[in-house]
């Protein structure tokens, strides 16, 4: 809640990411503010929560070139840094994407998040809105250079909501400050260190609190899975809605998303937002509680609002949950004067593929005989 | 004969008790500290050159100058005694026999940088050093050095010993404040660095054992005196660690103008190499800092002797030098292999990164794998490239210096050893009997004329 985003605020530090200049409120990540700018200059975040106090600084994905340290003192700085916990001066100039160093060491992190990480993908219930898929597609390298076992972990149930796939898991620590910050008290932790360090409960299936589902809502990858959807079904099968309840918990937010099919509920999810984080309703982050999220199954239980705004330009929009944004041009402009034109009947596909047959001369919808050797229609 | 500071009083019998060591002239500093303003102990500190003595060499009176001073909140100061470097053991060896220098400099450092609670972060393996700490404080405690009102200067005192768990990463000085908090040994995100927010948000010194008590004989004799010891910026006496091949292995103090090949063949530090082996190569700093081969580490590719000191031993960069480091000196003959004392490195950062950060989680494990198969002779010529630009990918992008400290190792193992590699992965099976011998590692480097 520290390092929210506040756009309405006095904004007096001047700084350039990637040749774009943006004023931000003084005591705003280098992160923050490329967020503000949006789209590609924004490092990726892995670990990095803004509603979660103290994260951050551990993947290394957001590493950013700062080749200016400000206008009084314009030395860069000699590492590159963690753009998610170091703040900006005025006068800043941040290389992101327009450096070469970065993107060096993002591959070479990306590679490394990788290495012990199962790919596992085809069978996870994360795939298709997995912060790691994303990254792998950006930055990964097809293959890996790695040719050792995997390091493995039992599944564990810790709770009897979540489940624990610590195969998975990249050490974010994001679930712990959700226990320690949303919870009432933190029943797991990291144990171990290093590349043997993981994610327990000491005792098994401790977690029993109001909140704990929230931590499936901030694990960026399928190590933290909704026990209530395992296995259900796909995330990309799914049709989120925004939907909201009276719930009886002060504490919780009320507001969610629906993952229906047909009218089912498959899930139910935080609101979050184009940057997967769970949103803030008047100041307060919406986080839900446990009967909201694993006991309202049912859409009688919620008002619907209405469809969950998504951009879909790949399986779940990159995960990317923003106002979806209709193109101001039409098809007929971007087609110069052109008018589409339904196909209907596709069945002989092999006689559609006539670069010859004009589709515009036609006054209905095209159907398949119209390419029958150019004799029917035009 | 070398100027002793540290350990001159060391062979004295009885020194540990602190009868013996007050009759010696010890908490004489005390004693003239505490009639100084806290502001011109620090001037002194300054004028002394001291540089932090854990391994970064940090001039002191600077660090101890960026110290907060924010009105009604606590200071702390917090000796490093958590000395886990492989290869390093000369706090070890100054708190088991001297342990009265290090709280006799603690009292000064605290007063100096006003701290009225003072903690010794000492790792769990040093348990009976811990108890012989622990003595010491209550004696000096029994005999009016600490507690209330020392020698009736208004100013409270107190040290306390808290005992590691046996983690090389509490070491870095957020993970150890971490842990002396009572919390998981992670390092924390710089910044705010400790001077600001430290222990409990307070701020916060932390310095090594060696620092402080060095701190002993900068107040009795004197800034000025201290800095003509030594040579350039590197001023003082630096205790050496010496251990591998050699004829006498143990802790050297040392003034830091002798020359690396007096250090090591000299009858009065490590006496020269046993069973008439030759020198092959030497880590003159404990493990993380890079590896030198013999020609190198002798002369400096201008030419010169290389001595033990902060520039010498640096000069050249990463390319052809290395660095001061803790002073944990190892050194190697030609029956050693490179690539195994690489794996047994890379072994140890492995076990002993904390996994907050992936660079370092998942590398250090990744490059231990590389180098066992290369010792093993399952490695192929990618590998070493592969090694190289995993190295790469860690230094520098992790939250602490162990990332830097696992990388460098093998990064100038590489660097100088290049072919020894190639060898063991050309040779798989005669790399598991055989050894690849020192070759041409101390052959006299070409020397431009300029």
């Amino acid at each position: 809640m520290a390092e929210e985003i506040k756009k309405e605020a006095p904004a007096n530090f001047k700084v350039t990411i990637d040749n774009i200049t943006i004023e931000v409120a003084p005591g705003t990540t280098i992160l923050n503010a490329a967020r503000q700018i949006g789209g590609d200059v924004t490092p990726p975040a892995m670990c990095y929560y803004s509603k979660l106090q103290g994260s951050g600084g551990k993947c290394r994905t957001c590493l950013v070139e700062v080749a200016a340290g400000s206008t009084a003192d314009p030395r860069p700085m000699p590492k590159l840094v963690a753009s998610c916990r170091t703040t900006v001066m005025d006068g800043m100039v941040v290389k992101n994407i327009t450096s070469e160093k970065v993107t060096d060491a993002r591959n070479g992190v990306v590679e490394f998040l990788l290495l012990n990480h199962p790919l596992d993908c085809p069978i996870c219930d994360q795939a298709g809105e997995c912060h790691l898929q994303d990254l792998g597609y950006e930055h990964g390298k097809e293959g890996t250079r790695y040719k050792f076992a995997r390091r493995t972990f039992k599944r564990e149930d810790i709770g009897p909501y979540i489940q624990l796939h610590m195969t998975r898991c990249i050490l974010c620590y994001r679930c712990t400050y959700v226990a320690a910050q949303i919870t009432d008290k933190r029943m797991h932790g990291v144990v171990d260190r290093g590349d043997h360090a993981a994610i327990s409960t000491y005792i098994s299936k401790a977690i029993d609190n109001d909140f704990s589902g929230n931590m499936i809502d901030v694990c960026p990858v399928g190590a933290l899975t909704d026990k209530t959807f395992r296995f259900k079904n796909r995330v990309w099968f799914t049709k989120p809605v925004d939907a909201h309840r009276n719930c009886e918990n002060p504490k919780c937010c009320g507001k969610a998303t629906l993952w229906l099919r047909g009218d089912e509920v498959f899930r139910v999810t935080a609101r979050k937002d184009e940057w997967g984080e769970v949103q803030s309703f008047d100041g307060k982050t919406g986080w839900i509680c446990n009967t909201c999220r694993f006991d309202k199954k049912k859409t009688s239980d919620w008002t619907i609002e209405g469809p969950t705004a998504i951009s879909r330009h790949s399986v779940i929009g990159l995960n990317k949950y923003e106002t979806l944004q209709m193109p101001k041009e039409t098809v007929k402009e971007v087609m110069h004067g052109q008018e589409p034109k339904l196909l209907m009947d596709i069945h002989s596909v092999s006689g559609v593929n006539k670069p010859g047959v004009d589709l515009s001369k036609l006054q209905r919808p095209a159907v398949s005989t119209d390419f029958n050797n150019g004799k029917q229609g035009s | 004969m070398a100027t002793k500071l540290l350990l001159d009083k060391a062979h004295i019998p009885g020194i540990r008790s602190f009868e013996v060591y007050r009759r010696e002239g010890g908490y004489r500093s005390v004693e003239k500290a505490l009639k100084m303003a806290p502001a011109d102990i620090v001037e002194e500190v300054k004028k002394s050159g001291l540089r932090g003595r854990g391994g970064a060499g940090f001039p002191t009176g600077m660090k101890w100058s960026f110290l907060a001073k924010p009105e009604g909140v606590p200071r702390y100061l917090v000796v490093n005694a958590d000395e886990s470097e492989p290869g390093t053991f000369k706090d070890r060896f100054l708190m088991e026999f001297i342990p009265h220098i290090l709280i006799e400099g603690m009292i000064v450092s605290a007063f100096a940088l006003g701290s009225n609670t003072s903690y010794i972060y000492i790792r769990g393996e040093y348990a009976w050093i811990a108890d012989i700490l622990e003595e010491a404080i209550n004696e000096a405690r029994r005999n009016g050095m600490l507690g209330k009102n020392i020698l009736g200067s208004g100013f409270d005192a107190d040290i306390h010993v808290q005992r590691g768990a046996g983690a090389y990463i509490c070491g870095e000085e957020t993970a150890l404040i971490e842990s002396l908090e009572g919390k998981r040994g992670n390092p924390r995100i710089k910044p705010p660095f400790p001077a600001v927010k430290g222990v409990w948000d307070c701020p916060t010194v932390v310095n090594n054992v060696e620092t402080i008590a060095a701190v002993v004989p900068i107040i009795n004799d004197g800034g000025e005196a201290y800095s003509k010891i030594g040579v350039g910026k590197s001023t003082g006496t630096k205790l050496i660690s010496a251990c591998g091949n050699i004829n006498k292995p143990g802790v050297y103090e040392i003034d830091m103008t002798i020359s690396v090949e007096e250090f090591i063949f000299s009858d009065e530090y490590c006496g020269g190499i046993p069973n008439g082996k030759r020198l092959k190569a030497c880590i003159p700093g404990g493990s993380s800092v890079p590896i030198l081969p013999a020609n190198l580490l002798l002369t400096t590719t201008k030419g010169e002797k290389r001595l033990m000191n902060y520039e010498s031993l640096a000069d050249g960069g990463f390319a052809t030098g290395t660095m001061m480091g803790s002073g944990g000196f190892i050194v190697l003959d030609e029956d050693q292999c490179i690539v195994k004392n690489t794996y047994t490195l890379a072994r140890f950062y492995r076990h002993e990164s904390c996994g907050q950060c992936s660079p370092c989680r998942e590398g250090t494990g990744w490059m231990e794998k590389i180098l066992k198969a290369i010792d093993e002779g399952r490695g192929s010529m990618s590998d070493i490239d592969l090694l190289w630009d995993i190295q790469r990918k860690i230094e520098g992008n992790t939250i602490c210096p162990l990332g830097d400290a696992a990388a460098w190792p093998v990064a100038a193992a590489i660097r100088h050893f290049r072919d020894e590699f190639e060898w063991h992965v050309l040779n798989p099976e005669k790399c598991r009997t055989q050894n690849y011998g020192l070759a041409h590692y101390a052959d006299p480097i070409h020397v431009p004329v300029t």
